[in-house]
């Protein structure tokens, strides 16, 4: 009899208290918590990452070799890469200032905040950073990686402390898009329609033709199994593995252009009127110790009526 | 003093659970060592003390992880009652017992969550967090379990023995 009124008094307290948090009512306590325990967090992951870091080294050192070797390819890839667009910028910012246009995202105020905790039951894929309400955070706010790609929203705010969902938590969704480069083949010959078979006449594909770059909009959510997924792809979108996905920027909550991932692996089903990818995020998620919060973009939600 | 030794204990376990046991994954979880030693004390230790010791971690869990203040008392409440009914009291060992209430203790914990999560208005994939969450992490809990267990069930012989005397014979399990 103890236990059941144990239980009841419990269940009572507890539902109670679960009503208040969600009104927001107990951030203060939380908020001090954090003040009280990000000191002990801060030393205990700052103990843990370099024993992580060893163990991953020893357990992994082939794969790691591997990975190294595909970077230092992928890397100089990329510096080409970016040289090039280095010039298209500029050349786009001297016509954006000739033209008088208003720039999307003039220039990006990025805060610097360190990670002091990580949500461990699995069940929510969040983060908590040392910054809050007093350094201009607000609900709905972009999280970023120190490269840039997107990390998360800050899903709930306390005075000098914030909870960032992961994009791969269930409850995100952010609307993407995939930045297809389509390039047609250098040495396929074009048949002309209408002539006969044996004396078709073949025209060689001009060989330097320039890409013509497609846009498939899609929606970007996280998911218990697969981590990240693109959802609600047009059936013949032509997507391939290592395609990179980007925000889109419908909706108002994501600027345009900010990187999401590549495409892992895609899921097509015959007859279905939409298929899926599974998507690599760019950032690393797990063991992240700085993120930055784009502070001078305002989400939707946040500046609407 | 008791009490505050397991409030200082819960402390530095929550902040522990949040900051270097993420680093540490196995089959895909992380153990919760909060739950564990909730229910090793369940197990081992009088049910009064265990009535006010799992509400404490569970507080303690919530502050830690910024989850509703409450939703891991709850959560965690089954465990007295698991450990009041799987109590073996024929004989000295409870590891047997400790065994079932953590593994079935982590089950029940994750039916709790996924049900305050959804009543919250987050999404909750039921199928998925199940296979992919709960049924792991009742595993890697049930395999963390000797970490706590000893030490409180060494704690409580120690008190049995300062209670009936030395020449008491005591299994270390």
């Amino acid at each position: 009899m103890k236990l059941v009124w144990w239980l009841a008094t419990v269940f009572g307290i507890s539902a109670f208290s679960i009503f208040l948090s969600n009104a927001g009512a107990t951030d203060p306590v939380q908020n001090l918590t954090l003040t009280v325990n990000s000191p002990l967090q801060g030393a205990l992951r700052d103990i843990a990452s370099p024993i992580h870091d060893a163990f991953l080294g020893i357990t992994d050192r082939g794969g790691l070799r591997h990975e190294n070797e595909q970077l230092k390819d992928e890397v100089e890839q990329l510096r080409n890469q970016l040289a090039s667009q280095q010039d298209a910028q500029q050349r786009v910012l001297d016509l954006e200032a000739a033209l008088g246009l208003k720039q999307s995202r003039p220039e990006d105020k990025l805060l610097a905040a360190d990670v002091i905790a990580e949500e461990p039951s699995g069940l929510k894929r969040s983060i908590a950073i040392n910054r809050g309400l007093n350094d201009g955070l607000d609900e709905g706010m972009i999280v970023l990686s120190r490269s840039g790609s997107v990390v998360g929203t800050v899903s709930h705010v306390y005075k000098d402390f914030a909870w960032i969902r992961l994009l791969t938590d269930v409850d995100s969704a952010i609307n993407a898009q995939v930045n297809i480069a389509t390039v047609p083949p250098a040495n396929t010959n074009v048949i002309t329609p209408g002539a006969p078979g044996p004396q078709a006449s073949a025209t060689p594909a001009p060989s330097a033709a320039p890409a013509e770059p497609q846009t498939v909009r899609a929606v970007a959510k996280g998911d218990q199994r697969d981590g990240l997924l693109l959802d609600l792809l047009p059936s013949d979108a032509p997507i391939v593995a290592g395609d990179l996905v980007v925000t889109s920027g419908l909706g108002g909550n994501f600027p345009r252009g900010l990187l999401l991932g590549s495409i892992h692996n895609v899921d097509e089903r015959p007859q279905a009127p939409f298929k899926s990818a599974i998507i690599d995020p760019a950032a690393t998620l797990t063991g992240l110790d700085t993120v930055l919060v784009l502070v001078s973009f305002k989400p939707a939600r946040l500046t609407g009526p | 003093m008791k009490y505050v030794v397991v409030l200082l204990l819960a402390w530095f376990l929550a902040a522990a659970q949040v900051s270097a046991l993420p680093y540490l994954k196995v089959l895909g979880v992380t153990p919760d060592l909060m739950l564990i030693m909730a229910a090793c004390w369940a197990v081992l230790r009088p049910q009064d003390e265990a009535m006010i010791v799992v509400p404490i971690a569970g507080l303690m869990h919530d502050l830690a992880t910024g989850d509703p203040l409450g939703a891991s008392a709850l959560a965690f409440a089954p465990l007295v009652i698991l450990a009041a009914s799987v109590r073996i009291r024929a004989v000295e060992t409870q590891f047997i017992a400790a065994l079932v209430v953590v593994s079935a203790g982590t089950l029940t914990w994750g039916a709790v969550r996924m049900i305050v999560l959804s009543i919250s208005g987050q999404e909750v994939q039921w199928f998925q967090a199940t296979v992919r969450v709960v049924l792991p992490l009742a595993a890697v809990n049930t395999l963390f379990m000797p970490l706590f267990y000893m030490p409180i069930s060494w704690f409580s012989a120690g008190q049995r023995q300062g209670i009936m005397g030395s020449r008491r014979i005591t299994s270390p399990l």
